[in-house]
């Protein structure tokens, strides 16, 4: 009967894990959405300015 | 996890930053000096002198051309990384407890300390990041924080907020272009410090820590708490580890004399939690007294923190810190393959 206890209660502890990861990916997607269409370039890459060299190359891909 | 001791300073550690690319770390002291050190192996890349008295801050742009400091002789200054050039010095009526530059390095911002006739500020000045130009003289706003004076303050992303850490434990949200506060709420408990702030690398949410023996994870937008991570020592400082889901928190309680066992036998901890479950999952022992800052490689593969004991101790993440996963995390991670 303890160890029914134990499994049960380990379930729920794996399943309130399940929540919090799936509530916070699902924020975290929010967020990046928002910065994409604020045009946040500097904090979606990390905080790091895009060097000119690299901006260039952006273009380039776009052509 | 072998760490990498740099002893160069010869008083507590007040904060420790990395550059953008992690390869320096930037670490200000009691001493009045302030370092410049390669993260990979410790060596001493320079020193930046000037400051009359401590120092509380320092910060560095987002390209790594220059460095704010400021300190208890009422300066703010804007130095030239590569040359250790100072090129500009702001002067105040009390000592400067913070700097910070926003995500473009176009703005900096300074927390003054509150003095018998002079309230706490928050003031923020354009700069301009071509290191032969003149910088502004004045400051392009400044929030008077009449209540409970500002103890951190940062921008949040796009500059769009700024947002201050209080004496009193409450947490305040300032439009960024008019220094309007917007809201403030109480996210530690009544009258224990918010004694660190530090950003999520877009800068949508950071991670506060308190005297209150807490750390909280907070959204830029709204100020609601999203997570808490509670201990069981006073904190100075809550930093988060990118790559990896987990927070760092550093603190303790002085020791009162050197003899405390927990001086002498160097058992302060960096205290690792996981970021979104909220437990704790292992510590880093080492330092001699409570640890003041943490810092983390903007590439997450490893941590520097500040003691109060003097000296920065830098660790190298290895192999077992990147595998480790919780069931559900090793779960998610196959459903996205």
């Amino acid at each position: 009967q303890d160890l029914a206890k134990k499994n049960t209660a380990n379930r729920q502890v794996v399943e309130a894990r399940r929540e919090m990861l799936r509530e916070w990916l699902e924020w975290r997607e929010s967020m990046i959405e928002m910065l994409q269409e604020e045009g946040a370039e500097i904090e979606l890459n990390g905080g790091k300015i895009l060097s000119n060299e690299d901006a260039d190359g952006r273009v380039e891909e776009i052509e | 996890m072998r760490p990498i001791l740099l002893s160069g300073h010869e008083r507590a550690l007040t904060q420790v930053k990395y550059n953008p690319d992690g390869d320096i770390i930037f670490s200000v002291s009691k001493d009045h000096v302030v370092g410049a050190w390669y993260s990979h192996n410790g060596e001493r890349l320079g020193t930046y002198h000037g400051h009359q008295g401590a120092l509380w801050t320092v910060d560095v742009d987002p390209t790594s051309t220059l460095l704010a400091t400021g300190g208890a002789d009422n300066t703010m200054r804007l130095w030239e990384v590569k040359s250790g050039k100072l090129l500009k010095t702001w002067d105040f009526a009390t000592s400067i407890k913070r700097v910070e530059f926003s995500a473009d390095g176009r703005q900096l911002l300074g927390v003054t300390e509150k003095r018998s006739g002079h309230l706490g500020t928050i003031v923020v000045y354009d700069i301009n990041p071509d290191p032969e130009a003149d910088q502004a003289d004045d400051h392009a706003l400044r929030i008077v924080c009449d209540e409970s004076k500002a103890t951190v303050a940062g921008f949040s992303y796009l500059a769009r907020y700024i947002i201050a850490g209080h004496e009193d434990g409450s947490v305040s949200q300032y439009d960024g272009k008019t220094g309007e506060l917007l809201y403030n709420t109480q996210v530690h408990e009544d009258d224990m410090q918010v004694t660190d702030l530090q950003w999520a690398p877009d800068r949508t949410y950071f991670i506060t820590a308190s005297k209150d023996k807490s750390a909280k994870l907070i959204t830029a937008e709204s100020l609601e708490v999203l997570k808490t991570y509670v201990t069981d020592t006073p904190l100075n400082s809550a930093a988060m580890t990118s790559v990896k889901d987990f927070v760092i928190l550093g603190g303790g309680q002085a020791a009162m004399d050197v003899t405390t066992t927990s001086a002498r036998q160097g058992k302060f901890e960096a205290r690792f939690y996981h970021k979104i479950f909220m437990e704790e999952i292992g510590r880093v022992r080492g330092h001699f007294g409570p640890l003041n800052y943490v810092a983390v490689h903007p590439q997450g593969t490893g941590y520097c923190s500040g003691g109060e004991d003097g000296y920065v101790r830098v660790h190298h993440f290895d192999k077992a810190y990147f595998d480790f996963l919780y069931e559900v995390e090793r779960e998610q991670a196959q459903a996205n393959l």
